[in-house]
């Protein structure tokens, strides 16, 4: 059969080398997902995955769908930039549900952009807030039209 | 005969034991009609805008569920820059640079404190805004040893959480620091772009809530006439963070400062 | 939940000087102690490795005593090899996953091939043909499980006729050579892992996978010297002053080439100061002065320098003890530095932010994954195995030498 005959030591090492390769392989064919090698040397479901979680922020667009009096307010004055998400905290539920109230937007929420720091740019309107009057923003800004007095 | 039926058996036997370990990765459901090869993202920073106001760090963390602690997938830098020692012949002082509780306000305080520094010794200071720069060429996907991580066809670079060891050598790999381990989830974590997002036709949380506009998101394979993106390109000269590196980012900021790195 | 969960980490957030990216200032450094391990117990299978190749391929007699013994020391080393990288995955369960779906542009995925190839292909081969026919004997007049032992590692091959074992010599003599660049492929890709970061200018080096290799090959020889003395002084035999002398020697000569290696990088680093210079200069004169300036440098390398080359210069005047003392304490002191420089390197390229603005300061934890605890049971596996090897394969009347082998190459050449 062969043209020559292999000495019994090397022939065992063969045998076992080929178990062990052949084994990488059958393993290789059950643990390798199926997906994987889709688009690149990755699993092409993990895009699937990754994008299956469900967001969060609902986005301007959704308020926009009752509230579009306020953001058109809003969209005329300096704040039109702003999202409503960024001052009433997260409204998915609220979308859903217009009885679960979004959070009530507090001072804090202006002084985050407007107190005086350095770094920020001089386009934006700063205050120090200790030297400001006032114990209550909205007393004398209207936070949808900032320009205006109430 | 009564072999070949036993191969058959055995045959049928391994296909199913093979779909048995392959269900394991099985992937649940996500947006319909979404092709990654039909997009090419990319995010803009107009750093010159950016008020420092941290909205899209602490939005991207509840967008995604990022724990508590040191772990940001975006945050905010402040570089404060001082004037040069008088008679010490340096063109400036060396920069100060923080990012406390990455630019995310703690308990109602401002999330920057006033400098130490008195305000008639400093030159200038502004904030950045960091994240994965989406490289083209990403040293964290070049050394990941499973394929976990990778660059998308639609230019987004993801981590396969099924598929991650957790070994930590992207982390390592990253330039920009924007890569960490997650301590629930034991494998590593880093900006998708808000991939579950995009694919459904919405903004990043980080760009959906920017306040001043500093962070232009857009899709260079629908790019429109009056897309920020294009003004962006035409405004600004634009610049990527680390460029020695090679790494070709997709975050293009504009006019840098040359100490930010 | 959480608040707990961040009150009592908020302990142990590292001290930060300077700004380091958010990220990185994290509870502990990604990779640690076991990170530390793992390529210390590689480098000493490489360099034990390439100790008993001396014997095979450059025929240097005077060593045949430790060729078993080395050779038994790197597949001690060598099985745990994989020990420390598994523990500190975030998933050990999906390791698999490096074999079955390797990516080939990381260093990390071709080290699981370098591995399998190393130890199946090189070191258990050689192994199994030099001891081939001691097997065949043993299992034939071993009672009991030992004896059992011995006949499955036959693999059911008796033939131990002349022609039969010359083919074993001859085989070794390949492995031999084929083990050289293997061993060398071996350590060099675990330099590899840490030269190819070019996000850290610390790793990021071209000069470390060679470095990596140098320092792989002085400790493996300090084992062997080690492991040597000790053997010998537990199974009360007298030590082969000539095999220890050549030992030494040779370690010495590795010892140069490695300091000066070592040195280079040092010269040219400081020559090129390129960015992120400053920053490194802070680790080596603040973060890493005693395990880098003291540890590696002035015990790991300086002191078993002179203790070495005064041995080579005035060997025939030290009386055959203080001989024996001197170099038992230069290998200890050489395993002890090289340890401190596997510190150095894993840790020292995680003290300082990736924005060479800031260092951190770590408290390293004594329990948990990434603890000294873990670590230091990794890194007392070897010895324990390595006493059931030579327990199994070395017996005391073996004296420590291989069977007289022919050395088929010479007669050719």
């Amino acid at each position: 059969m062969f043209p020559f005959k292999l000495p019994p030591q090397i022939l065992r090492l063969v045998l076992v080398a080929l178990a062990i390769v052949g084994s990488y392989f059958v393993a290789r064919s059950f643990l390798t997902p199926p997906t994987f090698g889709q688009y690149g040397w990755y699993r092409g479901d993990a895009l699937q995955l990754i994008a299956s979680r469900e967001p969060v922020f609902a986005g301007k667009q959704s308020c926009d769908e009752c509230h579009s009096d306020i953001i058109h307010k809003l969209e005329k004055d300096a704040h039109k930039t702003l999202s409503c998400e960024g001052c009433h905290g997260v409204s998915r539920e609220h979308g859903n549900n217009p009885n679960i109230l979004p959070v009530k937007s507090t001072g804090n929420y202006c002084i985050r952009c407007h107190e005086a720091n350095l770094a920020r740019p001089a386009w934006l309107k700063q205050i120090v807030v200790k030297d400001h009057y006032g114990p209550k923003c909205i007393e004398c800004h209207v936070p949808h039209q900032p320009t205006k007095t109430p | 005969m009564g072999s070949a039926f036993a191969g058959l058996l055995t045959a049928s036997a391994a296909r199913t034991a093979k779909a048995a370990v392959q269900n394991v990765f099985a992937s649940t459901s996500a947006p319909k009609g979404y092709d990654p090869t039909k997009h090419k993202w990319l995010m803009c920073i107009d750093d010159n805008k950016c008020i420092g106001c941290g909205l899209c760090a602490e939005t991207c963390k509840k967008e995604n569920g990022v724990p508590e602690g040191p772990y940001f997938r975006t945050w905010i830098e402040r570089y404060i820059i001082p004037k040069p020692k008088p008679g010490s012949g340096q063109t400036r002082g060396e920069a100060i640079v923080d990012s406390p509780n990455g630019g995310i306000p703690k308990d109602g305080a401002p999330a920057f404190p006033e400098p130490t520094l008195p305000k008639d010794q400093i030159e200038h200071a502004f904030f950045v805004p960091k994240l994965c720069n989406l490289c083209e060429n990403p040293p964290c996907v070049q050394v990941c040893p499973v394929g976990a991580t990778f660059r998308a066809p639609d230019g987004a670079v993801l981590i396969d959480p099924k598929y991650c060891i957790g070994c930590a050598f992207c982390v390592q790999a990253c330039p920009y620091g924007a890569r960490f381990l997650n301590p629930v989830t034991k494998t590593a974590e880093k900006c998708t772009l808000c991939y579950h997002r995009i694919t459904r036709g919405l903004k990043p949380a980080c760009v959906e809530i920017c306040p001043a506009e500093a962070r232009i998101f857009g899709d260079l394979n629908n790019l429109h006439a009056d897309d920020p993106i294009q003004k962006f390109y035409e405004k600004n000269r634009v610049q990527v963070l680390k460029p020695h590196l090679g790494t070709e980012p997709r975050v293009l900021y504009a006019a840098l400062d040359k100490e930010v790195r | 939940m959480i608040n707990e969960a961040t009150n009592l980490v908020a302990e142990a957030l590292p001290q930060v000087q300077g700004y380091v990216y958010p990220n990185e200032a994290n509870f502990h450094p990604v990779w640690s102690c076991l990170i530390v391990i793992y390529p210390y117990i590689t480098g000493l299978v490489a360099g034990a490795f390439i100790m008993a190749s001396l014997v095979r391929v450059f025929n240097v007699k005077a060593l045949a005593p430790v060729y078993r013994l080395s050779m038994l020391t790197a597949l001690a080393f060598l099985l745990c090899a994989t020990l420390p990288l598994l523990c500190h995955l975030g998933h050990p369960e999906r390791c698999y996953e490096i074999m079955m779906t390797p990516h080939l542009t990381s260093p990390m995925a071709i080290f699981g091939f370098v591995y399998a190839w190393y130890l199946m292909a090189v070191l258990l081969l050689e192994l199994w043909f030099d001891f081939r026919q001691d097997f065949v004997k043993w299992s034939k007049t071993t009672p009991g499980l030992q004896g059992l032992i011995y006949r499955l590692l036959t693999l059911g091959v008796t033939d131990v006729s002349e022609k039969s074992v010359r083919l074993d010599m001859k085989m070794e003599w390949i492995l031999s050579i084929v083990g050289i660049p293997s061993a060398f492929l071996l350590h060099g890709y675990v330099g590899f892992i840490f030269g190819s970061i070019k996000a850290n200018p610390w790793w990021g080096n071209v000069l470390m996978p060679i470095m990596f290799i140098l320092s792989a090959i002085v400790s493996g020889i300090a084992l062997c010297v080690f492991n040597y003395i000790v053997l010998t002084w537990l199974r009360r035999k007298t030590v082969d002053m000539r095999c220890l002398d050549t030992m030494a020697m040779f370690l010495f000569y590795a010892l140069v080439v490695d300091a000066v290696i070592e040195g280079l990088d040092v010269l040219h680093r400081g020559y090129a100061a390129e960015e992120g210079f400053a920053v490194l200069q802070t680790m080596i004169r603040e973060k890493l002065f005693y395990t880098l300036n003291v540890g590696q440098v002035g015990v790991g390398t300086l002191l078993p320098l002179v203790l070495l080359g005064l041995l080579q210069l005035f060997r025939t005047r030290v009386p055959e003890a203080t001989r024996r003392v001197m170099i038992f304490l230069s290998g200890a002191m050489i395993l002890l530095g090289v340890l401190m420089m596997r510190w150095n390197v894993v840790m020292g390229g995680q003290f300082f932010s990736k924005s060479f603005r800031g260092v951190m300061s770590y408290k390293m934890e004594f329990s948990g994954q990434e603890g000294w605890l873990l670590g230091a049971v990794i890194l007392c596996l070897p010895p324990i195995i390595l006493t059931v090897l030579v327990k199994l394969f070395l017996s005391e009347s073996d004296q420590l030498r291989p069977c007289e082998h022919p050395q088929p190459h010479v007669s050719k050449a």
